[in-house]
């Protein structure tokens, strides 16, 4: 039952590339999917948030983040029409032909959103919610990453409601958002 | 032996010393707002890339270290997170600041409904978002006047907006006609129209003015709402006749300001008239009435 060096080492080597390749695929199963989503609606004025609004808003308020990571990381903005409008829409095409002018992409790999409802209309077109983001980033130069941090960020979100989804109309961040960064 | 490996040791440190005297550093303000310019002090010696990445933009520029990097106010658009980074050689260094909102310099006025009947309590909403110039949100609590008239007439209210909100509800007013409804900050105004229509009609009454062998005709009195606004031309109003042999119902659309219709002559019959869910008078047409 003696293992020879060699083998020991070719074993080590599979094991590490099995490990690296799982992380790899984790990490980007991870950034392709859907964030959680809380939504508090406890302060919600001058209109309640009823139960199937806010379940609509969790899921299009998490599609709409999968979108933006996704032309972030690629570029593309391909996705965000159907999320995005106005605005939003507007800045996060900016963003993305500043990146491709500039050399850079942001890879986010989103740790969840903590939504608190602040105001809903009281015909019920638009929602405005505060929203604390857990998000990793990475900026990255080509395949150089550049920056990486870790911070909650507070976004100031406003959504209206399209055809057949809420879609985001507003997406602006407050003052003193970074709680923790590294 | 000590002193040769203590004078190596001595010349590593220097050589890392003035290395790292001469490594680029960015000094970032303490504050800065979108629409103002900026101004980046740097230290170190040689040239590299900085990188500006904010919300909806990214600025690129080649520097000389030592200088100060200039950022126009109408290049410092976006509020919110940004991210500084130094590209220098292969290595990079990053710092996180804050851009605020500049002042209130747009409004996104949400008014609804478009059309509305007069009177109604609590029937017209509006919404204003606060934005600056480069449509960032304005957090700052800011007044926001409401003002909805008709023809020169009508009422005006000031709410300070709250996370770059304001709103009102307001009651349609009493006479009919395009409702004027403007959000106001002190530098910008925002205009909607909110068409304002006559309600259901009131005192609808009707009169036989033509009775024969043919036909009874029956012919309403002008149809208003219970403001005195004429309901518009073209709204039903369904006349009904009730005899031995049946019912027979006409619908009118109003001309003019009346309902005109044509029943089937009968003997002894009760006609009713009726406009959407007001009921109007009733008539009893036989010998003799």
């Amino acid at each position: 039952m003696k293992t020879s060096p060699r083998r020991a080492v070719n074993i080590a080597i599979a094991l590490t590339m099995f490990a690296v390749s799982t992380l790899v695929f984790l990490e980007r199963t991870h950034a392709d999917s859907k964030p959680s989503v809380q939504l508090s609606v406890d302060q919600a004025t001058p209109r309640e948030v009823d139960d199937t609004v806010q379940q609509a808003i969790m899921r299009d308020y998490a599609s709409a983040w999968q979108a933006l990571v996704s032309a972030l990381n690629n570029n593309n903005a391909g996705a965000l029409s159907d999320n995005f409008v106005g605005f939003a829409q507007d800045n996060l095409l900016h963003r993305i032909q500043d990146q491709q002018q500039a050399g850079l992409k942001t890879r986010i790999v989103d740790r969840g959103h903590k939504l608190e409802a602040l105001f809903y209309s009281t015909d019920g077109a638009a929602i405005e919610l505060r929203d604390t983001a857990t998000l990793d980033a990475e900026i990255l130069e080509g395949n150089t990453v550049i920056h990486s941090d870790r911070a909650q960020v507070r976004f100031y979100v406003v959504m209206t409601g399209a055809e057949d989804r809420w879609k985001v109309r507003v997406l602006g961040a407050g003052e003193a958002d970074v709680l923790q960064s590294r | 032996m000590r002193n040769p490996r203590f004078l190596v040791l001595m010349s590593l440190s220097c050589l890392l010393a003035s290395a790292s005297a001469r490594a680029g550093e960015l000094r970032l303000p303490g504050s800065a707002v979108a629409g103002q310019r900026l101004t980046i002090a740097t230290s170190g010696d040689g040239e590299a890339t900085v990188y500006l990445v904010g919300p909806s933009q990214v600025l690129k520029r080649q520097i000389r270290l030592g200088a100060e990097i200039q950022i126009k106010a109408e290049e410092l658009r976006s509020a919110g997170r940004w991210v500084a980074i130094l590209r220098e050689g292969g290595n990079s260094s990053s710092q996180v600041f804050f851009v605020r909102p500049g002042r209130p310099e747009n409004l996104s006025f949400l008014a609804r409904p478009s059309r509305v009947p007069v009177a109604r309590p609590g029937a017209i909403s509006g919404i204003a978002f606060v934005f600056d110039q480069y449509e960032n949100l304005v957090l700052q609590p800011t007044p926001v006047k409401f003002s909805l008239s008709v023809e020169g007439t009508g009422a005006s209210q000031s709410v300070t907006s709250k996370n770059g909100v304001a709103w009102i509800s307001s009651s349609s007013a009493r006479k009919a006609g395009a409702a004027q409804f403007v959000a106001a900050t002190s530098d910008v105004s925002v205009r909607r129209v909110v068409q304002q229509v006559a309600s259901d009609p009131c005192n609808l009454r009707m009169r036989v003015v033509e009775r024969n062998n043919n036909a009874t005709v029956v012919e309403t009195d002008p149809i208003r709402d219970c403001t005195g606004n004429p309901v518009p031309d073209g709204t039903i109003v369904t006349f009904t006749q009730t005899d031995s042999s049946g019912r027979s119902t006409v619908d009118a659309r109003i001309k003019r300001g009346i309902a005109r219709a044509g029943l089937p002559p009968a003997s002894n019959a009760l006609i009713t008239v009726a406009s959407g869910v007001v009921l109007g008078n009733e008539l009893h047409v036989g010998s003799g009435q």
